[in-house]
């Protein structure tokens, strides 16, 4: 890696850190002014042209802040699902308007269908940041059961209201009406449910090194018995684990940002483990952060339970750890015919 | 390094593991005995030298200079080829040779460097009855009598001391300073007179560590690393920087040997449809590929001089508990039969393929080196900077 993109990178994780720091609500205009919706936008439609590896820093600071923001369905998925489409001038049209924060689109994964009449049915719950959009993309499969990306207007959304106050997610419903606009994928659906799943373990990545940081100063700094309570080795030996497992969710969630920006053929794997393995590591240390601020930690004004909530529903979105870690059972099944 | 170049790389490692790997070493080397076992390592380490992968980690000038990203690749095909294990002489080429390049002197070096490639075996003499864990409280003397040091005291858990040629040793000058500034570090030849060496039986059965006796051992002062009484800090220097490399070998056989066969022992044993089993090796191989992408960063990091003061304690922490777990549920799964394997083959490490041997010789890596819960304060204290327990000087 050249020490020039380990420095932008560097330089984004900083910019973007101080920023969210001063706002747990981020506005679409702030989105688009500091270049993050349009990272992965060609230069040629008035993006960056940069790659998942930088969404990625954006969405690590996103989750240690837990910012509120449009940024998972109107850039991360919308842009992303954009990307993945055969091209054409309306897609590009399409990307040029969120580039430049005309337009704020939204995906919808789910279970709908799209007729040889162009008309679409079907529902998707759980979708972020759709309510208010002013696009709504919905992944279909066509009458030849290849996924196809329609944007249609007519489509009930409906709020979900979830614990965690910082994301919005709506259910989506699809009753027969018709689709105004239909792409076809280059790839397929895959692409885009892998860099969901990793988008999400980065925002993990970020909450729990958050708690880390937070419950290290804590221990430092509270006293009992005499002392601090981080020189009790109970305390230090739980930090030391909570240490050792974002290590570990740094490197899996770091590989898989970067196989997809590499378009590699190993992608899928890689993102289920650091889906499964980030997003479950997180609730862990949110859990132990929470215990080792003691009552303090307990209070809805230390906030830490900002994070367990936002670190658990990352946790079920996009496919639960289980449902990643059977995914990639399926491959030592070849063991047995062997 | 690009990537037509490492294919290349493991493309001709392949062909000469084909050739040189003996393919019936585990069953000859079950039950061999002890001159059979030396012997049979030594060659091992000769062949592995004269095709130039004895000490790939090594800088250049002494017959490594291999990068990273290529030592990976030589790692994981000896692996996949189930290798034999350089049981013998790891202690000599990792930590003899970290501790010489970073606070030998040049005769040391010229002295050690080429024999430990000729096969010279060397053994760690740090711990003691009294100093485990609280290894800065050692109490083997070493008085200064002109040139020489004279030492007296008694050394635990000296792996492979039976068969060494020379040995790492902490020894304290000083007894009237403060516990860590009056230990020095000595090359020792075991051949001095005064050395008695018993083995130890450990937990599997073999009887590879041994307890070393030290009666009147005069070392000459030319053999001391280091400044006198600035021992303990050489030790925490070499240790750091063998940790890392050790591990990138440690944990290619891991995802390449260790997890392939526990699949394999699933399917055998007919339980690959079990979706517990399924999420168990599941989790198993992200932590497996999580450790990979840690050891790699480590050695990359130590390279370039940007490593984190606890990055050594996490990898080993992480490395020794997940073998412990892994080698459990390969020790599980396998059922009655995983205890009917008596013996595991010499010149393997834990991937001997006898899963409940395996399982009990993982506390091998939990303990020693520095224990699981050493790790965890030395992470806790070095690496997030949390207050010392105030008892502990």
């Amino acid at each position: 890696m050249s020490s020039a993109f380990e420095e932008f990178h560097d330089e984004l994780r900083a910019v973007a850190g101080d920023l969210l720091a001063k706002d747990p609500v981020v506005d679409w205009n702030v989105l688009v002014q500091t270049g993050w919706v349009g990272l992965e936008v060609p230069e040629k439609l008035g993006g960056a042209g940069a790659t998942f590896r930088e969404v990625a820093v954006v969405c690590e600071e996103m989750g240690r802040a837990t910012s509120s923001s449009n940024y998972l369905g109107s850039t991360v998925l919308a842009v992303g699902a954009l990307k993945e489409l055969q091209p054409s001038a309306s897609r590009d049209q399409l990307l040029t308007g969120i580039a430049n924060g005309a337009v704020r689109a939204a995906v919808a994964i789910g279970s709908f269908a799209l007729d040889r009449d162009q008309r679409l049915s079907g529902r998707a719950e759980f979708v972020p940041d759709i309510e208010g959009a002013d696009r709504l993309l919905i992944v279909a499969t066509d009458p030849d059961g290849s996924p196809v990306l329609a944007q249609a207007t007519g489509v009930t959304v409906e709020s979900q209201p979830v614990l965690d106050e910082t994301r919005r997610l709506a259910a989506v419903t699809a009753d027969d009406v018709a689709a105004e606009q239909v792409w076809r994928f280059e790839r397929g659906l895959r692409q885009l449910q892998d860099r969901a799943a990793v988008a999400v373990a980065c925002d993990s990545l970020g909450l729990a090194e958050a708690m880390l940081s937070a419950t290290v100063s804590y221990a430092g700094v509270r006293q009992q018995f005499g002392r601090p309570i981080g020189s009790f080795q109970a305390v230090k030996h739980a930090c030391a684990d909570m240490a050792v497992t974002i290590a570990v969710s740094s490197r899996l969630v770091g590989d898989a940002a970067a196989a997809i920006a590499q378009e590699r053929p190993d992608t899928t794997t890689a993102a289920s483990m650091a889906k499964s393995y980030a997003c479950g590591a997180a609730v862990d240390v949110v859990g132990k952060a929470m215990q080792l601020h003691g009552g303090i930690g307990y209070t809805w004004e230390s906030g830490i339970h900002v994070y367990l909530k936002r670190a658990a529903l990352n946790r079920s979105l996009f496919g639960s750890s289980a449902t990643h870690r059977k995914d990639m059972a399926q491959r030592y099944l070849a063991t047995d015919q062997e | 390094m690009t990537g037509a170049d490492l294919t290349e790389l493991r493309a001709a490692v392949r062909a000469w593991c084909a050739e040189h790997i003996p393919a019936d070493w585990r069953r000859s080397q079950t039950a061999v005995s002890d001159e059979d076992f030396v012997a049979f390592q030594k060659w091992w380490f000769a062949e592995l030298r004269s095709a130039g992968f004895a000490v790939p980690h090594w800088p250049r000038e002494w017959g490594g200079g291999m990068p990273v990203a290529e030592q990976v690749v030589l790692y994981q095909e000896l692996a996949a080829h189930d290798a034999p294990r350089l049981v013998l002489a790891f202690v000599g080429i990792h930590h003899a040779a970290a501790t010489l390049l970073v606070a030998g002197t040049d005769e040391q070096r010229r002295r050690h460097l080429p024999a430990i490639l000729d096969g010279e075996v060397w053994v760690q003499g740090f711990s003691e009855p009294e100093a485990g864990s609280d290894l800065a409280s050692l109490r083997t003397s070493a008085r200064k009598d002109g040139d020489t040091y004279v030492v007296n005291g008694q050394k635990l858990w000296a792996s492979g001391g039976l068969h060494a040629d020379w040995c790492l040793l902490l020894a304290r000058t000083d007894p009237n300073a403060p516990k860590r500034k009056g230990i020095s570090y000595f090359l020792l030849d075991m051949k001095t007179p005064g050395v008695d060496v018993r083995p130890i039986r450990n937990a599997i059965g073999e009887s590879h560590f041994c307890e070393i006796f030290l009666n009147d051992v005069v070392i000459p002062a030319a053999n001391l690393v280091g400044a006198q009484d600035a021992g303990w800090r050489v030790a925490q220097q070499t240790l750091g920087a063998e940790r890392g490399l050790t591990m990138l070998e440690l944990a290619e056989r891991l995802g390449h040997a260790g997890f392939r066969w526990l699949v394999e022992a699933c399917a055998a044993e007919r339980v690959l449809g079990d979706s517990v089993v399924q999420d168990k090796l599941a989790q198993f191989e992200i932590e497996i590929t999580g450790l990979r992408g840690l050891c790699r960063d480590v050695v990359e990091r130590s390279e370039a001089g940007t490593a984190g003061p606890a990055d050594a304690s996490i990898v080993k922490l992480f490395y020794s508990e997940l073998l412990q777990r892994l080698t459990d549920f390969g020790a599980e799964v396998t059922g009655p039969a995983a205890h009917t394997r008596l013996t595991k083959p010499l010149s393997s490490g834990w991937e001997s393929g006898c899963w409940m041997l395996d399982f009990i010789g993982s506390w091998e890596w939990t303990i020693p080196g520095g224990s699981s819960e050493i790790q965890r304060t030395i992470i806790g204290e070095r690496g997030l900077g949390l207050p010392r327990e105030p008892s502990v000087l």
